[in-house]
C-alpha cells in the first residue's frame, strides 16, 4: 500500500506498534492482519499537516527499533497519566492520543484492509448502528 | 465594503445572520469548516473524528491531560453535540452577574431571548418508555438511592426511533436533519427563505480596526482572501475568536484577552453489566441528574454513552485485556460526571502562533471530580455491575471564555452590548464570553444571547 503522508517504513511501524496493542486474539485479528492502515490517509487528511509529518518522521525512526523498544514506548505513553506536567510527560500523553487514536480508528471501523476475509473488530463488538 | 460580516456558523453567529438575512441587510457568514449537509455528514465514526473536529480529531492543554473537542464545520458544536437544550438556573445568571457586572443576567431579562430561540427550533423532552437500557439502569438507580435526575430537553422533531434508527449516530451529524443544529434550523432556513450567504472553508487569520470599518484576511481553499466589513461580528468560538483577537494584536488593548477559561471537564465511568445494556441503541441520551446537592456540590452527572472507538481510547489499556473488554461492549452501561470548573484557564498564543491552553484542574475542581466520581460509583455498584472501569482521560467540551463579559474594562473583554470594549464595530457573540462555567449546558444561551444581540442589531 502506498500512502501520501507516510513513508513505507512508517507505515510498517504503524502495524509493528498496532500488532502491540491489537494483537490476534481468538477471533479478532491483529491489526496487521485486519489492514485498516490502508485507509489512514481518509483520516489524517484532516489533521495539521506538522504534526503528521512528524509523526511520519518518529514512526519511521520507530521502524528501525526492536520490538521490546516500541512495547516499552507504548507502556511508557499508556502510563502517562501520572507522570509530571511538560516535558516527558507531555510528550509521552500527546503520543498516547495520537498514535493510538489512528490505530483504533483504524481497527474499530467498516473499512478492513484489500485482502482480509473475517470477520470486522466493530462487528464482534456487536456495534449494530441502524440509520434510518 | 459588506455591512455585517460575521465569522463562525455555530450557536453564536447562525441566529444572528438568519435575523440579519430576513431584515434584508447585507450579511455573510464566514465558516472555516465544510458546508456539509444530511446527506454529506460523514457516516463512519472514523471520519466523523477526523473530518468533523478542529486538529483532525483533538485538541490539548498544554499538559496534555486534558483532551478538547471542538467542531470545525458549517453549524459549529451544533453538529457534533447532543443539542441538550436547557435554560440557566438562578445559580448561573447570579454567579456571571456577580463576576461580570452585567445588569440583565437575570432569568427575568433572558427569558424573551431564550423564547426567541424556540420560535426556530423544535424542543423535545423525554417520555418513560423512550429510555434504552443504559437510560433505566441510570433512573431506576438514582430512584432506588434517592438521586434527583430528570428527562432531558433536546432539540430535535423526527429521530426516527419507530423505524429503529440509532441516534448515536447523529455525534457525527444527524443525517436527518432532526437535530437542531443551527445548520438544520437557522443557516438552512436563512438560505432558502432570505437568500443567506455562507462562505465555508474560509479560515480568518487576522483583522485590523481602521475606525468606520474592519479588515478581515482569510485562507479560502488555499487562497488569501480580503474583506471589509462596516460591522464585524466574532463568533468562532472561545478559541476560535480568543485566537483571533490574539492574533490581531489585541492583547494589549485588552489584558484579560484570553483569561477565565472553564471547560466542564467530563469524567466517564463504564459498568460491566450481567445482561447487554445495549446503550447505544435508540435514543442516545434521555436523562441527567437533576439534584440540588450535585448542583450545590458543583457537579452534575449524565447519562452517556460513546461508539467503538471513543470507548477503546476512553479505555486506557491494549492488548488482549482490551479486546475481551471490547467483546462486551453491549453489556456496559455508562455514565459522566461533569464538573462546575473554576474558571482559572487561560487561552494563549505564542509567538510562532501556536494556540496554547493552560487548563490545569484546581484542588476544588478535583474535590468535585472525586465526589462526583463516588456517586457514579455508588450507582454501578448498586445497578449490579460486576466491573467498573473508570476512564484515565478526561474532556472539554464545553470552551467558554477568553472574551468575557463585563462592565470593568480591565477584567473583560467585551461590554454589556457585545461590543469590544471602545470599539463601536466589532461584537462578541459565542461562548468566549461567558464569565464563568454555568454548570449547565451552553449552547442554548449561547444562542439566546445572540438572540439579544439581535435586537440591537435588527
Amino acid at each position: 500500500m502506498k500512502s501520501a503522508y507516510f513513508s513505507n517504513r512508517a507505515l510498517k511501524a504503524f502495524n509493528r506498534m498496532g500488532d502491540v496493542l491489537l494483537p490476534k486474539n481468538g477471533q479478532f485479528p491483529s491489526f496487521s492482519e485486519f489492514g485498516g492502515i490502508e485507509h489512514i490517509d481518509d483520516l489524517v487528511q484532516y489533521a495539521p499537516k506538522g504534526d503528521i509529518k512528524d509523526l511520519n518522521l518518529l514512526m519511521t525512526i520507530l521502524s528501525f527499533m526492536p520490538t521490546f523498544v516500541i512495547r516499552w514506548l507504548v507502556n511508557k505513553m499508556q502510563n502517562a497519566g501520572n507522570m509530571g506536567n511538560g516535558g516527558v510527560g507531555t510528550l509521552f500523553r500527546m503520543l498516547n492520543f495520537g498514535i493510538r487514536g489512528l490505530i483504533f480508528s483504524c481497527y474499530y471501523t467498516e473499512n478492513a484492509g484489500s485482502t482480509y476475509q473475517g470477520e470486522r473488530p466493530i462487528d464482534l463488538v456487536g456495534y449494530d448502528v441502524k440509520r434510518v | 465594503m459588506i455591512e455585517y460580516l460575521i465569522i463562525g456558523s455555530g450557536p453564536g453567529g447562525a441566529p444572528i445572520g438568519y435575523y440579519l438575512a430576513k431584515n434584508g441587510a447585507d450579511c455573510l457568514i464566514l465558516e472555516a469548516g465544510e458546508h456539509l449537509t444530511k446527506d454529506t455528514f460523514p457516516k463512519t465514526e472514523a471520519k466523523s473524528s477526523a473530518q468533523l473536529y478542529w486538529g483532525g480529531g483533538i485538541e490539548f492543554n498544554k499538559t496534555a491531560k486534558m483532551a478538547f473537542l471542538r467542531a470545525k464545520v458549517v453549524g459549529g458544536t451544533s453538529i457534533v453535540n447532543q443539542c441538550l437544550l436547557d435554560r440557566f438556573d438562578d445559580i448561573a445568571w447570579n454567579d456571571w452577574k456577580a463576576d461580570s457586572g452585567v445588569d440583565y443576567f437575570n432569568k427575568e431579562e433572558m427569558t424573551p431571548y431564550y423564547e426567541k430561540v424556540e420560535e426556530l427550533i423544535d424542543l423535545y423532552t423525554f417520555k418513560p418508555e423512550e429510555r434504552n437500557g443504559n437510560a433505566k439502569i441510570f433512573t431506576e438507580t438514582c430512584d432506588k438511592l434517592g438521586y434527583g435526575w430528570k428527562y432531558l430537553t433536546r432539540g430535535q422533531n423526527d429521530c426516527g426511533r419507530e423505524q429503529g434508527n440509532d441516534c448515536i449516530g447523529c455525534l457525527g451529524g444527524c443525517q436527518r436533519d432532526s437535530k437542531q443544529s443551527t445548520l438544520a434550523t437557522y443557516i438552512q432556513k436563512g438560505i432558502k427563505d432570505y437568500g443567506l450567504k455562507i462562505q465555508a472553508n474560509t479560515y480568518v487569520e487576522k483583522i485590523e480596526h481602521k475606525g468606520d470599518h474592519t479588515v478581515v484576511y482569510a485562507a479560502s481553499n488555499g487562497k488569501q482572501e480580503i474583506f471589509k466589513a462596516k460591522n464585524l461580528i466574532l463568533a468562532g468560538g472561545a478559541f476560535g475568536t480568543t485566537e483571533l483577537l490574539y492574533k490581531s494584536g489585541f492583547k494589549d488593548k485588552f489584558p484579560a484577552l484570553g483569561k477565565y477559561f472553564s471547560s466542564h471537564p467530563q469524567f466517564m465511568s463504564f459498568g460491566l453489566q450481567e445482561e447487554p445494556v445495549l446503550a447505544h441503541k435508540g435514543y442516545f441520551q434521555t436523562a441527567a441528574s437533576h439534584d440540588d446537592n450535585f448542583r450545590a456540590q458543583g457537579f452534575k452527572l449524565e447519562n452517556v454513552y460513546a461508539p467503538p472507538i471513543s470507548t477503546a481510547m476512553l479505555f486506557g489499556f491494549s492488548g488482549k485485556d482490551h479486546q475481551n473488554a471490547m467483546k462486551k461492549y453491549p453489556y456496559y452501561n455508562c455514565m459522566e460526571v461533569a464538573i462546575r470548573d473554576e474558571n482559572i484557564g487561560e487561552i494563549k498564543v505564542t509567538k510562532k502562533g501556536k494556540l496554547v491552553v493552560d487548563k490545569p484542574l484546581t484542588k476544588q475542581d478535583e474535590e468535585r471530580r472525586d465526589k462526583g466520581l463516588k456517586v457514579i460509583d455508588n450507582i454501578l455498584t448498586t445497578s449490579g455491575a460486576k466491573e467498573i472501569i473508570a476512564s484515565p482521560f478526561y474532556f472539554g467540551l464545553h470552551l467558554m471564555g477568553g472574551c468575557v463579559m463585563g462592565v470593568d474594562e480591565k477584567k473583560s473583554v467585551v461590554a454589556p452590548d457585545f461590543k469590544l470594549h471602545g470599539y463601536d464595530n466589532i461584537y462578541v457573540a459565542d461562548s468566549s464570553i461567558f464569565p464563568n462555567a454555568p454548570g449547565i449546558n451552553p449552547s442554548f444561551t449561547i444562542m439566546a444571547l445572540s438572540e439579544k444581540l439581535n435586537e440591537q442589531l435588527n
